[in-house]
Formats: C-alpha cells, structure tokens, sequence
C-alpha cells in the first residue's frame, strides 16, 4: 500500500507500508517551516490508517531542511506517529546533522512533565494576608519616617530643598489648572442639571443653589481634586521614584549616605500637602461657576443665586472642605512615594507600581472621606 | 545551511547621523557569507548607530544596505518583512520578556510567524535551547537566569527561525571572562555548525581575537572607517598606529 501527499507542496513524501509491517517513508523536495505544517497532520492520518512494525525514513531526496522540517523528522524517527515500531532515519545530508542532533526527546518529555503554576486557594489567602500585613507595616513605618523627615525639614529648612517643591507646585498645581477647571466646571454643571428636575417637583428649585454650594465645598471641590491630583501627578510621582529604583539611582542616593526619603519624598508630601488645598479652592469655584449658568438658564437672577449660595454657607464648611484637602494631598503624596519606592525588578515592575499608586490613593481617599462624613455629621448633630 | 562566498550584506556610501549631526560619512563595507564580522571604534564612534541602520532600526541620511542583494533602506511592506526575517539581533541586555519562560521566549516568533503544530514548536525552541546549552532552564523565568544565561537564551530566541545572519549588540557586556568565553564559543560553533553570519559591535579585544574573521575600525575624527581586515593583522600592520595602539591595547 502506498500514500500519496497533496499535490501543491514544496515537499513530496512516499509512505509504503508492506503486509508484513515494515514501512518506508521517502522525502523529496523542501522541508521547511510552509511545508511542515501541512505534512505533520497528514502524515499523522497516513499512519494513524496502518500498522507499522518497522520504519525507514528515507531523507536522501531531501534538497532543504529547516528547523521545522527536521522536528517532523525527528518527531516521527523517535516513534511519535508510530508507537512501539522500530525506526531508522537514513541519508539526512551532513549539512543538516548538527540541527538534527539538538533536538532531544528527554527536553520535550521533562517540558511536558513540568507542573503547572497553580496553588491551594488556602496558600493563596496566606500569602494575601502577610502581603497586606506587611504593606501595612511598610506604611507605618514610611509615614513615620517622612514625619521625622518634614520635622527635620522644618528645623533645618535647608533640607527641604525649596526648589525642588516649587518644581513640584508648577508641575502638580499650575500644569493641573485646566483639566481641574474643565472637570469641576463641568460636574458643578451635572449637579445642577440632575437636582433642578427633583427639587422642581417640591416646589424647592431656588435651592439647587444651596445645593451646589455645599456639594461643591464640603465634597466634590476636595474629592475631586485629590482624585485629579492622585491621577495625574501621584502616578507621575511613582513612576518618576520607581524609574529611578530600577536605574539603581536610588540605591546610589544610600551609598552616598543620603535618605531618599529626605531627599526625595518629603518635599513632594510638603508640597502635595501645600498644594491641594490651593487645588480644591480653585476647584470649588470652578463647580460653582458650572452650577451659575444652568441657574440663570432656569430663569434665576444671577445675584439672588450667589445670595443662595451665601446663606447656604458657613466657615465651617470651608473648613470642612479645606481641612479633608490637605488630608487627601498628604495620602496622595505619601502613597504615590512609598509604590514608586516600593518598585520591584523587570520593566513591568514601574508600571505596576504607578497602577498600585493610583488605585490605593483614590481608596484611601475615599475612605478617609468617609471617616470625615461620619465625625462631621456627629460633630453637627 | 547557506552555501555561496558572495556578499550577504553590502553596505554603500552610508551616511548617518542624527537631525543635523552627522556620526558617519559615506561609508562602504561588505560583509561575507559565513564570516563573523565585527564592528570596532572608540566610544562616541557610531558603532551602535551603525549597527541599528543595518538592520533598519533607523533610516540613513544618504546611501544604502543590501542584504542579499534587496535594500533594506527602500524596502516597504512585505518585501521588508522578508528582508527582516532573514536575520536575529541579539540586543545587549538579551530583550527577553519578562513574562514568559525561557521556553516560551524562545518559541515567541514561531507562534507568531508559523502554522506548527504546539509539538513542533516545542522541539524547536528546546532544539534551539539545547544548541545554547540551555535545556535545563526551559521552564525558567528571566529574572531567575544570570546575565550569560539571558544572553544564550536571547541567542536561542534570534536563531529560532534559522536566519542566516544575526547582529549582535555588544554581546559580552557586563559578563565575566568565563561567561564571556563561553559566548565566543557558541559564537564559533554557530557560525560553523550552522553556517551563520555574524556582525558584532564590540569592545572586547579577547572575544574579537577569539571569533572575529574580519573588523571594521570607525573613527569618529574622519567620521568612517579607518581600518579594515582581519584582526590580528591589523594588529600587527595597520598603518595607522592608533589602530595598533587599540589593538595592543596600549595607552596612547
């Protein structure tokens, strides 16, 4: 019995397979990395059909051979497509024996036995929980030390490195001004539009005033600078410590004697402590002036709306608003610091570490935001 | 596997440079088929800048590189895949991803360039593994190999396709003697055992001695080539005496 393969290929094969057993299998023409894949399935069809005892492949006919050729070669002379039968391989030019002799059975067996990467859902949650516990020691450890750190600072303020926090202020705070402006501009706008209808309902539209007022200053003026702060420059802040851990410029700063911490850390906290209060002020009143025009468009004048919105107001709220900011510019600042300081190995590593730093800063925001509600409200009760 | 002594890469009054700095001027060289050929100059010459212009990384200011007689300058679409295809780069830190296992790494442009079966692709990439004398690090990550490994590993990952012809970029950097020889070695056996060409830009003196058929020397006061020959001739009789000061190694 003999087997023809498919006619268009680089390639030609013969397999002849007597009564008894014994099979030959004659190539000719090119076996390379086009023609391979489509012999492999055929041949392994061919064989699957017959009973083989014994096998010669033929390989004097062969003009080429590329790696992918001499895998199917040496895939079917180790008795891949006919189990338990005697092969021989024969003819295979010089030229392509060193080739031949790298491939090896025993690699493909022990890559075949290796375990798959899995662990017990038990281990698993361990691993969490000292993961987290440890984390947590790092950050209590971290804050104390940038605490001495700005305590230092302000004992010795040439350690602060003024210049290096104005760097900071520009780059946070001035470079962050528009897309502050354009986001609060227009949330003050949703809040407007979204409670004008309800309040309408009551009879009570006049105090969407109010409303913008006291959202913008207790909540979204400071939440939403923190956030913007903690997207936009907390990730650069770890991206910038997390490139230079792995350009081992920080390793360098501790041979020198120096703390990166010191060095580095405390005065993007000063400013970021600094800055974001500044940051929720200008973006209370670019809520406000996204509110103003949908009330004027409800038909309200536009002094009776600031009327509105002064009654509605206390120092307290501000106070409110103002003390929350510099609680969100200090966990943005440290949190961005301590994941690019925390930055592992690899080219992976920074771009995990500025995720984590983003991530964990809008938690902890919002978090601590929800702390405030709860003591305010009891403090207002 | 490539038979034939004519020119596998034919480089023609190249000029390079970046913006309005020129690094080369009109530079002409060959390099043959089955040589190991490497690239030498003084830091600032342009080795680097060179080599990443022979294999298309950037475009030249003027002139061409032929490998196998198609331009890779001009070359657009599939016709520079092809061109592409024909040859590995080895860069100097090995560019392994990080993600994968060696194995994994290794069988990266089978999986993306050929229809093989997972069973021939694995052969392949452990075949190639094997050449490397890296079989036992199959399942390894690269954070878990040493700086020679990496370099063997990236070396397998180049030649997985059986190019004639691979680049390397400062192949011995950052390793130890031994390691370093040990790459000579692979080198020596790769262009042999599998008629490879090589085009390296080193400093090692030592791997130069040990691998390298014929060097080009750049300087970067004339902007080109200075010297041209087999390395231990030029050693001995180049003309210019700062060539056989950088040869001896001695101290101008």
């Amino acid at each position: 019995m003999a087997v023809e393969p498919p006619v268009d290929l680089s390639v030609r094969w013969n397999l002849s397979v007597r009564p008894d057993g014994a099979a030959t299998l004659a190539f000719a023409g090119e076996l390379d990395a086009v023609s391979t894949p489509v012999a492999w399935p055929n041949l392994e069809r061919e064989f699957a059909r017959t009973k083989v005892v014994s096998l010669e492949i033929d390989a004097r006919q062969l003009a080429f051979c590329d790696s992918a050729g001499l895998a199917l070669l040496y895939y079917i002379s180790v008795g891949g497509m006919t189990p338990g039968a005697t092969v021989t391989l024969i003819g295979l030019s010089p030229e392509f024996q060193h080739l031949f002799r790298s491939f090896s059975a025993e690699d493909f067996r022990a890559l075949q036995k290796h375990p798959p990467t899995c662990s017990f859902f038990v281990e698993d949650v361990g691993a969490a929980t000292w993961s987290w516990l440890s984390d947590l020691r790092q950050q209590v450890e971290f804050i104390g030390e940038v605490t001495l750190g700005v305590i230092r600072g302000l004992a010795r303020p040439r350690l602060l490195r003024w210049k290096e926090i104005l760097r900071v202020f520009e780059i946070a705070g001035v470079n962050a001004l528009p897309i502050v402006s354009l986001l609060t501009f227009l949330v003050g706008m949703v809040i407007a539009f979204e409670s004008a209808q309800p309040l309408a309902q009551l009879g009570a539209q006049v105090f969407v005033a109010n409303l913008l007022g006291l959202t913008m200053t207790r909540e979204l003026g400071p939440v939403m600078a923190a956030i913007m702060l903690a997207g936009r420059s907390g990730s650069a802040f770890a991206a910038e410590l997390g490139t230079m851990k792995v350009n081992e410029e920080i390793n360098a700063l501790q041979t020198m004697g120096l703390s990166p911490v010191q060095f580095l850390v405390v005065q993007r906290v000063v400013a970021g402590i600094l800055l974001t209060p500044v940051l929720t002020i200008y973006a209370m009143y670019a809520g406000l002036l996204g509110g103003i025009p949908v009330l004027l468009g409800l038909g309200f004048p536009l002094r009776m709306v600031l009327t509105q919105i002064q009654s509605s107001l206390h120092f307290g709220d501000l106070a409110e608003g103002l003390s929350k900011s510099v609680v969100f510019g200090g966990i943005v600042a440290l949190v961005s610091c301590l994941r690019g300081l925390q930055t592992g190995e690899g080219p992976r590593a920074v771009g995990e570490s500025t995720t984590r730093s983003v991530v964990s800063s809008i938690l902890l925001i919002i978090l601590a935001d929800a702390i405030f509600a709860a003591v305010t409200y009891s403090l207002r009760k | 596997m490539n038979g034939g002594s004519h020119s596998l890469i034919e480089v023609r009054d190249l000029t390079i440079g970046y913006g309005d700095h020129l690094v080369l001027e009109r530079i002409t060289f060959e390099v043959r088929r089955g040589e190991v050929f490497a690239i030498l100059g003084a830091s600032g010459s342009g080795k680097s800048t060179l080599l990443k212009h022979l294999i298309g990384l950037y475009q030249p200011m003027q002139g061409d590189v032929l490998i196998s007689g198609a331009s890779l300058v001009h070359a657009e679409g599939e016709a520079r895949l092809r061109i592409l295809r024909k040859f590995g780069v080895l860069y100097q830190g090995g560019a392994l991803f990080g993600s994968l296992t060696t194995v994994e790494n290794v069988r990266l442009p089978l999986d993306e360039f050929t229809d093989l079966s997972e069973v021939a692709k694995n052969l392949i990439a452990l075949s190639k593994l094997r050449l490397v004398g890296l079989e036992s690090a199959a399942t390894k990550v690269p954070a878990d190999l040493s700086g020679g490994m990496q370099k063997r590993a990236a070396i397998a990952r180049a030649i997985v396709m059986d190019p004639c012809l691979l680049f390397l970029d400062e192949p011995s950097a950052g390793l130890d003697p031994i390691t370093s020889a040990g790459l000579d070695a692979l080198i020596r056996e790769l262009a042999r055992g599998l008629g490879i060409t090589f085009v390296m830009v080193t400093h090692e003196l030592a791997s130069i001695y040990s691998v390298a058929d014929r060097v080009v020397m750049l300087d970067p006061k004339i902007r080109g080539i200075v010297a041209e020959g087999a390395p231990s001739w030029l050693r001995e009789h180049a003309p210019q005496p700062w060539v056989r000061q950088f040869l001896n190694r001695e101290v101008a």
